[in-house]
């Protein structure tokens, strides 16, 4: 649970901070007059994609909620091979990054490194899918209904994260196919695909810390559960 | 100059000029699929109004077991289970939610902050059609063998999945399905409004001149955002457990004889998880008719509504402390008493924040130039339930009144009373008072006030017994209460009271449903602004407004929405986006 309320209070946090830029204080019944010039932001693409992954965290930080409050401790961690997930860990950061240089090519202009980065990013986000795709075969076969949940939380844990990625790829596809037509910049919706991956690793490598023994599960632990 | 606009190097980067704009080429893109916040906005309202007048028509079947037991054969213990639970899930959700933020957010998001449309329309319109997906969804699950979930409107487990409760087979997997679905409509509309009050809002419009009606809607947007995540999970959980067999609801449990397959699962752990959708979703309901309700006071009050800062400051307040009073819902489940101390003090430092926008709206109607119109009158009715509702809440936040009154009609009173019937005043308030601008015709005021006084006064004569009831010790959610040697017999007498007073008020809808139809074609010309009210909707060179709302150019605003009677003025009201003072000596 504290996680859930530790995402909360940082959320609250930029909220509050945001809020104390906005002049609350204002006495706006005094101040009839000309528009006041109202600050800039950032895209609306990109604030909106941020408002939608606020609470896909919050749905992640949930499920670790519900882990930690179902799974006895030490129960877990008996679950598919680390290996494999070790190595689908290693992909999705390399797509992060293939990502990242993308974006870097397409400031600089040179289209092939560009749709270098963006072909490996898919390919290894793809990489990563499959890789749970073996893990699930695994639990599915030795059965879901371990009375410690710890292998249906996996599937349910992994299968949403999975399915948030499958959503970024239609959107990466879409950047991928402008990136090798001559028209459009793809370098906005690139921008996007960095953040939303970004995002994305970030919230796996809580979970595989949960779900697994990594060198910071201690801290996931003490996150999560009460001492 | 005054008069001039300013051009757009001040807009902000979410305001779109005529010609950006998404213009349908046919009738089907024009009013079907639809990317016009408008058009999206009436769609909602529809849907959420025709399912909720199903849910009336439960809540008659439920009235009928309660008050006339047995008078008529097809109503059984399954079918009233599965009354009350879909009387409660549709109301709370489908039709609520849905109108307050699909309804009243859609159409008065982008027209009260002088936007062209929502920043993403297309997702605006897949919105609509994955909630109409959800609504059929739901509606579907009377027609299945089984019928519908009969679970209660919390859908508990381990009993909302176990034989023996109606809907097991077929009902509740519809419902886990249709409330995943309008979850994920939900959120893409909510990131709609959320981001269209961020970027694109007209020129001069500060946050801190946005109604009360925007800051209401807007806040309540961003905490569903973060509340539904958890209804979902749950919702989600539950759907594995169902259908999957897995446990992570489910304990151990042995069913006519035989172990399930289930074992080790927690239900406390999805009484968390609900109630942490469960509670921010009565500010959900409550925020945007709080500032709905300012908005109203002020504009049929003449005045300015009283502390205007204060309003925001409380409704950001209470949105979030919502977040963190969830388990008094669950005072009875056996939580450590530290924590039932926790959350009832926190329950309990809510009333500030909802006290202080109380006193306002009092004060705003002390000495206004009080109209006693319909919407206005839904309003005063809207501040009297609430109040009502809000003591009876201060009972049960404490855990040591709530211990004895759990589970009573107490409790059931409380909630219609707070969440229920204080709302929906407030909702017909709402369409009352902006109907003129989304039809171009009044709704006729004698059927309004007919309307009005049957359901307002109804309302009391339904829930203010209920009170008694619950004191008396009657619980909630029996079928039959007759022959319990705890209940006195005087109950049924007064239970027959409620329900004949139900019907009425039921039937009274029908006036409405009338005067809505009836008024689209032969209601009053409206003008474009009747109320002679200050917000920019009511300032758009049509009415009903046209695609893209402000013609050429965006409005631009000069002042915050509640100049009402200000002295010297040579109106009572100046619009917001009115240059210049023109008050006596100080001219623009």
């Amino acid at each position: 649970m504290s996680l859930v309320l530790l995402y909360l209070a940082g959320l609250g946090l930029l909220a509050g901070r945001w809020l104390l830029r906005q002049r609350l204080a204002a006495k706006p019944w005094l101040e009839a007059g000309p528009a006041v010039a109202l600050p800039p932001s950032g895209p609306p693409a990109r604030l909106g994609l941020a408002v939608f992954l606020a609470a896909v965290g919050l749905l992640f930080a949930l499920l670790t909620a519900a882990y930690a409050m179902r799974v006895p401790a030490g129960a877990a961690r008996a679950l598919p091979d680390p290996r494999l997930v070790w190595l689908s860990t290693g992909l999705l950061v390399l797509a992060s990054l293939a990502l990242h240089l993308a974006g870097a090519a397409a400031r600089h202009g040179e289209r092939t490194a560009l749709r270098a980065a963006l072909l490996i990013a898919a390919a290894a986000t793809l990489g990563f899918l499959a890789g749970q795709g073996l893990a699930w075969r695994d639990l599915v076969a030795s059965g879901l209904a371990s009375p410690d949940a710890a292998g249906a939380f996996f599937i349910l844990i992994t299968g949403l994260h999975a399915l948030h990625l499958g959503g970024g790829l239609a959107g990466l596809g879409a950047v991928t196919a402008r990136a090798f037509r001559a028209g459009p910049d793809p370098a906005p919706g690139l921008a996007l695909c960095a953040l939303y991956w970004d995002v994305l690793l970030a919230i796996w490598l809580v979970l595989f810390g949960l779900l697994f023994r990594t060198p910071w599960s201690g801290l996931i632990d003490t996150l999560c559960r009460p001492a | 100059m005054a008069d001039a606009h300013p051009g757009t190097a001040d807009r902000l980067p979410g305001a779109i000029e005529e010609g950006e704009l998404y213009h349908p080429r046919s009738w089907i893109t024009r009013y079907v699929f639809s990317q016009d916040a408008k058009i999206i906005a009436i769609q909602y309202s529809s849907t959420a109004l025709a399912i909720g007048l199903v849910a009336l028509v439960l809540s008659w079947l439920i009235r009928l077991q309660l008050g006339f037991p047995g008078l008529v054969s097809f109503i059984g213990p399954s079918e009233y289970y599965q009354y009350i639970t879909m009387h409660g899930m549709i109301m709370v959700v489908y039709l609520l939610t849905a109108l307050f933020l699909g309804g009243f957010g859609n159409y008065l998001i982008p027209l009260m902050l002088g936007a062209r449309d929502m920043v993403f329309p297309y997702v605006n319109m897949l919105s609509y059609w994955i909630y109409l997906l959800a609504v059929l969804v739901l509606v579907a699950s009377f027609f299945v063998p089984g019928g519908p979930t009969g679970a209660g409107w919390t859908l508990y487990p381990p009993q909302a999945i176990l034989a023996g409760t109606p809907g097991r087979d077929w009902g509740i997997v519809l419902m886990l399905v249709s409330l995943i679905l309008f979850i994920i409509g939900f959120t893409m509309g909510g990131v709609n409004y959320v981001v269209t009050v961020l970027q694109a809002r007209a020129p001069g419009m500060t946050l801190m001149r946005m109604p009360l009606t925007i800051w209401g809607i807007f806040t309540a947007t961003v905490l569903a955002l973060l509340a539904f995540p958890a209804l979902f999970v749950g919702a989600l959980m539950m759907l594995l457990d169902r259908l999957l067999g897995t446990s992570f609801f489910m304990p151990a449990i042995i069913e006519a004889g035989q172990r399930l397959r289930h074992g080790g699962g927690s239900p406390i752990l999805f009484q968390h998880l609900f109630w942490f959708f469960g509670h921010p979703e009565v500010y959900i309901v409550a925020l945007p008719a709080f500032g709905i309700v300012s908005d109203l006071i002020s504009t049929h009050a003449r005045k300015n509504i009283f502390g205007y800062r204060m309003m925001v400051w409380a409704i950001v307040a209470i949105g979030a402390l919502s977040f963190v009073v969830w388990a008094h819902h669950m005072y009875v489940s056996g939580m450590n008493p530290y924590f039932g101390f926790f959350f009832a003090t926190t329950t309990l430092i809510i009333a500030i924040p909802t006290a202080i926008k109380v006193y306002n709206w009092v004060l705003t109607l002390w000495r206004g130039d009080i109209h006693l119109t319909v919407p206005m009158l839904f309003a005063i009715g809207f501040i009297v339930t609430f109040l009502n509702g809000g003591l009876t809440g201060l009972f049960l936040g404490n855990v040591v009144v709530d211990v004895p009154l759990s589970d009573t009609m107490f409790v059931v009173a409380h909630f219609h009373m707070v969440m229920g019937v204080a709302p929906i005043l407030v909702i017909f308030g709402g369409i009352y008072h902006w109907y003129p601008k989304v039809t171009g015709r009044m709704l006729d005021e004698r059927l309004g006030k007919l309307h009005f006084w049957v359901t307002f006064l109804g309302a009391y004569l339904i829930f203010f017994p209920m009170h008694y009831l619950g004191l008396l010790g009657v619980p909630r959610r029996y079928f039959e209460i007759e022959g319990l040697s705890f209940v006195p017999a005087s109950v049924s007498p007064l239970n027959a009271f409620i329900s004949v007073v139900a019907f009425v008020v039921g039937a009274a809808q029908i006036a409405f449903l009338v005067n809505l139809v009836h008024s689209l074609r032969h209601g009053a010309p409206a003008g474009p602004n009747p109320w002679r009210a200050t917000t920019l909707e009511w300032q758009t060179p049509e009415t009903p407004p046209a695609h893209g709302n402000w013609g050429a150019s965006l409005p631009v605003v000069y002042r915050w929405p509640y100049d009402y009677s200000v002295p010297g003025a040579d109106r009572d009201f100046v619009p917001q986006n009115q240059p210049g003072l023109r008050r006596a000596g100080a001219s623009a």
